[in-house]
């Protein structure tokens, strides 16, 4: 390993911290947040904006979080590939991505969602997020089925991808953007 | 029927339930398993709207920032007040940081949810 190389990747890519190996604890997604919490103070992001930021990550946290304790639980094996990126632009911009493997069939349940996510306005993401929560459906999931609707309605831009490994699993890509200044 | 007075970690608020007629939560929330760690309270406040509950009831709101599955418990909660708004007085207090635009968003979100409740908008 050259430390050298990441460190040089982190600041090519103004990255401020990333986990990687798909474990990851409720202590560990606290720490990340309190660092996160320093590094928006540090930097006089508003504290509207900066509450969206840790959102958006502590529900991409916990999602991977979840996930890999009900693999773990399936099969014994924690899941890999596991990856959490936060990182900023030149312009002050915060991205905050996250990467784990998935099977055909959380892949099924997760896309409609996202397909419906980025085909509404903010308006559509608001009154969908509203609906859900009041009907309590999907319950069953950690999250009450409305964690991506609550990322949506808190970041300015959401891309998600499944890149594919087998028959049955898929890397599961999603990139969420945070902007400093709202445009009018 | 007694007090229930729970400690704030780093990702829950503290909570304080007395039975003068005050509930009130202060801090951050993203807990874990957010529905078991509510339990205590969700049940506290069912007993005390059952057999205790004083002429008025003052709920005091102050949430930073929170999880989905936090959303999802407070709009039960929510529910759970306007299930006994007709029987009871109940004051609701939304508090958030002049600063902080999206706690004032969420309580304007369950402002238009629960129309049958008072809810107050409190900016400090």
């Amino acid at each position: 390993m050259n430390i050298k190389e990441i460190q040089k990747l982190v600041e090519d890519d103004g990255i401020i911290f990333l986990s990687f190996g798909g474990f990851l604890s409720q202590t560990l997604i606290t720490g990340m947040t309190e660092a996160l919490e320093n590094e928006t103070e540090k930097n006089n992001v508003g504290m509207g904006i900066a509450n969206n930021i840790f959102t958006i990550f502590i529900e991409l946290s916990q999602n991977m979080m979840n996930y890999s304790k009900n693999k773990n639980k399936d099969c014994r094996v924690i899941a890999p590939g596991g990856l959490i990126v936060v990182s900023k632009s030149t312009e002050g911009n915060y991205f905050i991505n996250s990467q784990n493997i998935v099977s055909i069939e959380d892949k099924e349940k997760i896309e409609p969602k996202l397909l419906d996510i980025v085909a509404l306005d903010r308006d559509g993401i608001k009154r969908r997020y509203k609906e859900l929560r009041r009907s309590g459906k999907n319950t069953h999931e950690k999250g009450g089925g409305i964690g991506f609707y609550e990322i949506a309605k808190r970041c300015d831009k959401v891309e998600y991808n499944f890149e594919k490994i087998n028959e049955d699993k898929f890397y599961f890509h999603i990139k969420t953007e945070v902007k400093i200044k709202k445009e009018k | 029927m007694e007090n229930l007075n729970i400690e704030a970690t780093k990702y829950t608020p503290v909570i304080n339930l007395d039975t003068n007629g005050t509930i009130s939560m202060v801090g951050k929330s993203y807990p874990e398993n957010t529905f078991e760690f509510y339990a205590p309270m969700m049940d506290w406040v069912k007993e005390y709207f059952d057999t205790s509950a004083k002429a008025t009831t003052t709920v005091n709101l102050e949430i930073t920032y929170f999880n989905s599955s936090s959303s999802k418990l407070f709009f039960d909660l929510f529910d759970l007040l306007e299930e006994n708004h007709e029987d009871h007085t109940i004051v609701i207090n939304w508090i958030f940081d002049e600063e902080n635009e999206s706690a004032e968003e969420a309580g304007e979100d369950f402002i238009e949810d629960f129309e049958d409740l008072t809810i107050t908008l409190v900016s400090k």
